[in-house]
């Protein structure tokens, strides 16, 4: 009989977490009315008779330049809203990913945008007739609202470029974000030439409502998401810091207490974007990972001195005043698939794993824990992450070593020497969620490893802590 | 994306293309009704629609015949100019993208009694299209006024633009 279990056991399919198929429901939702919202755009053009328009090539041309307008608008209101903090976008897909779709949709927006310019600039021309750049001086000079519009399409330019990977790492953050922003202004500036230039959404037409209630809808998610709620729950919270604890040198933690933080609904291994109130930081907010699971008073996160901001937080005052944004993130519980686990940390990338190993859902033998470092040394919050394991049954590999120069592997070089993989290091790997928390090309390095284990994107689990 | 939710959103999505298409298509035909198919005719329908009596001086030899009282006598006290204008003004011919624009305004002891357009945009069907529509919103708009200082309709930027300059050339010319 108990033989007869344990075969079963042993031979049953990873049992998937009930969250699983009614989280998947919501991001098929969400990604089937992000395309249909383009169709939709296009729909209104064909049914106002868009078509019938073409007659000459200049016509078609014409069509093409509002069609690739409105698509390229509709794909800037999606990346907003993408940016706007929704719950159900952070529940369907968590903030990582939200934001990697956010960033991927920035170029074709831009293209069309400027392809929208240029085919109206050329169709207006062939009919004119004038030179392309008589055409858009004439745009530019008789036209009503074609200046301001002018302008959404440099500042679009400009906020693209300087979000380039390349290009965005020459910049402080905060001069970064501050451009960013300039997004906002750009597409506001582009709504008063679409009602007035355009005959499309003319005066008293039904879609000149659908287009300012599209509108409406994204300023108002944006309004209420990113600053609303954010200030009603810093007011609500009330949250200080009451200690700073050293854990290394330039990492430690900041244990912060508040009032009903129980509301928030904050999981381990989510994150805040954090703002203290002392004179030097009040200016800058950062993201940093629960390092402990939150209780009804009291959250706990912990913190390396990488950038500037985040070397200063090791000396706050107990006491100072703290807002935040969030919580956010899928890296918790909640986007288990299997019964088992692993939780894979670098550096401080321990922070949300820690907070995970306390309060996650295995019983004792299903879990592994594996810290990566260089040398033994530069591993935080082992004492914690040994105690926890202890009192859980789960087992703690630190992995030390570096990496062989020139290869692309998260393992030390005689680890891949050994032909030691994940899949070696982590018995019945197929039948856990892996979680991933390290810098940016590490995680890529694990998350490739995982997927040549055969383990499907579902049990992947990741966060990369740089912007 | 999953497989199933990449179907629903293309099925999805061909559905409401469809239906833009479906209803973008009798609208396309019923214009072409009304054209006659000829692009010529247009200038005649787009003149002819619009609700106005056409008399003789509204031709585009129309002379300006000012009151003999304001032409006369210019007196230098307030408001002279305006006062009392009557007769039938043709404004200047003005060149847009879609066509040329020509008005003429009717002024009876100086108010403005009526606005003709005698040429409206007719580069294409649309054209003509947009402007039928505009001219009358126009039209009521500068009555209403009594000036060319109406504000833009939208979606008819450069009739609005071509229909109030050659209106405010014969509101000049009448020395309104």
């Amino acid at each position: 009989m108990s033989l007869d279990t344990r075969a079963r056991q042993h031979n049953a399919p990873p049992r998937i977490h009930p969250n699983y198929p009614r989280r998947m429901r919501l991001a098929d939702s969400l990604q089937i009315l992000a395309v249909v919202s383009v169709a939709l755009v296009v729909a209104v053009f064909l049914a106002d008779g868009g078509a019938a328009r073409i007659s000459t090539p200049a016509d078609a041309i014409t069509a093409l330049g509002i069609v690739t307008g409105l698509v390229g608008t509709d794909l800037l209101l999606v990346m907003m809203l993408l940016a706007a903090r929704l719950p159900a976008i952070d529940r369907a897909f968590g903030h990582d990913s939200a934001m990697a779709l956010h960033q991927s949709l920035g170029k074709p927006a831009l293209y069309l945008i400027l392809a929208h310019a240029v085919l109206l600039t050329i169709g207006y021309a062939l009919v004119q007739p004038a030179g392309f750049f008589d055409e858009v001086w004439i745009m530019f000079s008789s036209l009503p609202d074609m200046p301001l519009a002018f302008l959404g399409v440099g500042l679009l330019i400009a906020v693209v470029i300087t979000s380039l990977v390349i290009v965005r790492h020459k910049f402080r953050y905060e001069v970064w974000h501050l451009v960013h922003l300039l997004s906002y202004v750009a597409v506001l500036v582009a709504i008063p030439h679409q009602l007035s230039v355009g005959t499309l959404f003319r005066e008293g037409s039904l879609q000149r409502y659908y287009w300012l209630a599209l509108y409406a809808g994204v300023a108002g998610s944006i309004i209420l998401f990113r600053f609303i709620v954010p200030i009603v729950r810093s007011l609500r919270a009330r949250l200080t810091v009451v200690g700073v604890d050293q854990e290394a040198r330039g990492v430690v933690s900041i244990r912060l207490s508040g009032r009903q933080l129980r509301s928030l609904k904050a999981k381990s291994g989510q994150f805040f974007i954090w703002r203290f109130w002392t004179p030097g930081l009040w200016w800058q907010a950062h993201p940093f990972s629960l390092s402990a699971a939150p209780t009804h008073n009291s959250l706990r996160i912990t913190v390396r001195g990488l950038g500037d901001a985040s070397s200063a937080l090791p000396r706050v005052p107990v006491g100072t005043r703290v807002s935040f944004e969030g919580p956010y993130g899928l890296f918790t519980d909640f986007a288990r698939t299997s019964p088992r686990i692993v939780l894979i940390a670098a550096g401080i990338g321990v922070a949300p794993i820690r907070s995970l190993l306390e309060t996650a859902t295995f019983a004792p033998g299903q879990a592994t824990v594996l810290l990566r470092s260089s040398t033994v040394d530069d591993t935080y919050l082992v004492d914690e992450l040994a105690a926890l394991c202890r009192a859980r049954g789960a087992e703690l590999r630190i992995i030390a070593g570096k990496r062989a120069p020139g290869t692309s592997s998260w393992l030390p070089g005689d680890a891949v020497q050994a032909r030691i993989t994940l899949a070696t290091l982590v018995p019945k790997l197929r039948e856990a969620d892996v979680y991933i928390c390290g810098p940016r090309k590490w995680t890529d390095e694990v998350v490739r490893d995982a997927r040549s284990a055969g383990l499907p994107t579902r049990q992947i689990h990741f966060e990369r802590f740089d912007w | 994306m999953r497989k199933r939710a990449a179907a629903a959103a293309a099925t999805a999505s061909l559905s409401v293309l469809a239906i833009g298409w479906l209803v973008g298509t009798p609208a396309i035909a019923s214009l072409q009704d009304t054209l006659g198919g000829t692009a010529t005719d247009a200038t005649v329908s787009a003149a002819a629609s619009a609700p106005v009596a056409s008399t003789p001086a509204a031709a585009a030899t129309a002379t300006a015949t000012a009151a003999p009282a304001a032409t006369a006598t210019p007196t230098p006290t307030v408001t002279p100019a305006a006062a009392g204008i009557t007769g039938t003004f043709t404004g200047s011919v003005v060149a847009t993208r879609f066509g040329n624009m020509q008005v003429s305004v009717t002024l009876a002891d100086g108010t403005i009694t009526d606005v003709t357009a005698l040429q409206l945009t007719d580069k294409d069907s649309r054209s003509v299209q947009i402007s039928n529509r505009a001219a009358p919103v126009l039209k009521a708009e500068v009555l209403k006024a009594q000036s060319a200082a109406v504000a833009n309709v939208s979606g008819a930027t450069y009739t609005t633009q071509g229909y109030l300059t050659s209106l405010q050339a014969a509101l000049d010319a009448a020395g309104f």
